[in-house]
């Protein structure tokens, strides 16, 4: 489903955030990346969103390779891999549910599929009441279920998660690592980067631990740190 | 892919709203240079429209200031004989001044004054053709006559373009400057509104939008405001010409402005299609310009 070839990523001369880096993942897997600050979790979930290319080696998501996809072709790619980040990235001037919709107006659905689409996914997630509040209105927790609402209405294939709990007390974060759960029971692939500790340890997926840029553990149902 | 008008109309109209500072100075800026676009064309329309009718002019005057009798009765005869001419009359002194007194009926200050003699008698020579006129002055010259006393319509002509040709040439440089400063400043607009939502745009394209989807709505945004601000623009300088020959009417008489000069229909068309190229072609051109660099 995703494939990391010899991988490397520098941003500058001193600056090498992956090193010959080599991971697959499967189809319907959950995998944790974890690692120390600036080992390169997030350049990892970039390199597969395409938003930079690998200075070296090959990555590769669904069989094709991403390197051969052109420009034009980036939205294509992208709406088959939903995105979660820490910082939300809902879009300020829409309410939750336009937020949503909007993840379906991108791909040209028709307007009746995205009205009975978006509210049975604000449902999944917990917000019927919040439909129609504007972020800013809402809970950070809120917030972050607004954004998987967003990156799973298409169904996609794969889900990628940067540090979703990041901003979130533990109890919320509970809340939305189920939540990541659920949509991996559906069958889809789910990558969570995160510093989130306890999380990894009560989930007991695969986690790939990072250091300087090198896979350093890679263990099913794992935990975040050795286990003595 | 569908392309769904509704939505990005709406999405339009809600970013006009809520950046509602910005649309309001790209409308004002579109505003502003189509007007004195519009002014531009109006003058220019109308010195066309006044040298159009001078030239209509089939009379060639000869002013014959202490010249005597027989000699104005020779030219007469002459005159008569040239095949460029249909008729010749002959203007005494005192029906040259009955005739300016009868132009300035309302200044009397004009004529209170004048004694029979102080304006030449004349012959009018009336042409068959009025493109005949050059011809028919050139044989008068030759015939001694100097280009002080002859009155045809190639000199109002040189006299009106050299008086106007400045002013048009003025009027297109400042035309020119006002298509530039506004194209400048309405991409700059739209530059900054992009800027002030780049983290937006980013998003957009993150949740899988094409460039074309992120654009459509910042090029109807341009397209709205171009068409405002040129809608305006237009209806202002097909109002100001309205006034304008209507004043001139009752004021300018002896000018002969017609309201026919200005096609008000092709004034208004070309009015808001430079407005909506210059707001569709800024906006498409910026937000292109900064897809480009994500
Ligand atoms: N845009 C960038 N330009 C230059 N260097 C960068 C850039 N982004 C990341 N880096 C560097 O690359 C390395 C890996 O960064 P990355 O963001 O992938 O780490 P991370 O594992 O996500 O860290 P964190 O847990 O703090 O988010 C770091 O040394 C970082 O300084
Ligand atoms: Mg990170």
């Amino acid at each position: 489903m995703i494939r990391f070839s010899n991988v490397t990523k520098a941003y500058s001369k001193d600056t090498v955030a992956l090193e010959r880096l080599n991971l697959e993942i499967d189809q319907g897997e959950f995998v944790f990346l974890v690692g120390a600050s600036g080992s390169g979790k997030s350049t990892m979930v970039r390199l597969i969103l395409k938003e930079m290319e690998p200075s070296a080696g090959a990555i590769f998501v669904n069989g094709t390779k991403l390197s051969s996809v052109p420009r034009r072709r980036i939205p294509q790619l992208r709406r088959g891999i939903g995105c979660v980040f820490q910082d939300f990235k809902l879009l300020p001037n829409k309410t939750a549910a336009e937020n949503v919709a909007y993840a379906m107006e991108v791909t040209g659905q028709r307007r009746r599929v995205i009205k009975t689409k978006v509210p049975q996914i604000m449902d999944l997630v917990g917000l019927s009441s919040k439909m129609d509040k504007f972020p800013e209105m809402l809970s950070g927790g809120e917030q972050q279920r607004v954004s998987i609402a967003r990156a799973f209405v298409s169904q996609p294939p794969i889900l990628v998660a940067d540090e979703p709990t990041g901003n979130l007390d533990p109890n919320t974060s509970v809340g939305i690592m189920q939540l990541l759960h659920r949509i991996n029971r559906t069958g889809t692939t789910v990558v969570v980067a995160t510093h989130d500790r306890e999380m990894v340890d009560v989930m007991r997926k695969r986690v790939v631990a990072l250091d300087e840029g090198r896979i350093v553990r890679d263990k099913v149902k794992g935990a975040y740190a050795d286990e003595v | 892919m569908r392309f769904n008008l509704g939505f990005f109309l709406a999405e339009a109209f809600k970013n006009i709203r809520l950046n509602l500072l910005m649309s309001i100075t790209a409308v004002t800026t579109t505003f502003i240079c189509i007007l004195v676009l519009g002014v531009g064309l109006l003058v220019s329309s109308h010195v066309e429209g006044i040298i159009g009718s001078v030239r209509e002019d089939v009379s060639v005057e000869v002013f014959m200031p202490g010249r005597g009798e027989e000699e104005m009765a020779a030219l007469e005869e002459k005159a008569g004989s040239w095949e460029e001419v249909a008729s010749v009359d002959r203007v005494s002194e005192d029906e040259a001044l009955a005739s300016f007194k009868d132009t300035f009926e309302e200044q009397p200050d004009l004529y209170e004054n004048l004694d029979s003699g102080v304006l030449p008698a004349s012959l009018q020579i009336q042409l068959t053709d009025p493109d005949l006129a050059n011809s028919v002055a050139g044989k008068l010259k030759a015939e001694g006559y100097d280009e002080e006393n002859l009155s045809y319509p190639q000199q109002t002509i040189e006299r009106l373009n050299s008086v106007t040709s400045y002013m048009i040439w003025g009027l297109y440089a400042a035309t020119i400057l006002f298509l530039i400063a506004s194209v400048l400043l309405i991409s700059n607009a739209i530059r900054l509104s992009i800027f002030a939502r780049r983290k937006e745009i980013e998003v957009m394209k993150l949740v899988g939008a094409t460039d074309g989807f992120v654009r459509t709505p910042f090029v109807f945004e341009g397209l709205i405001q171009g068409l405002l601000g040129a809608g305006l623009a237009a209806l202002t300088v097909i109002w100001l010409n309205f006034l304008f020959v209507d004043w001139s009417r009752q004021e300018l008489t002896f000018v002969p402005i017609d309201g026919d000069a200005v096609n008000t229909a092709s004034v208004l068309v070309i009015l808001v299609v430079v407005g909506v190229a210059i707001g569709v072609g800024g906006s498409f051109l910026s937000v292109t310009r900064f897809l480009r660099k994500i």
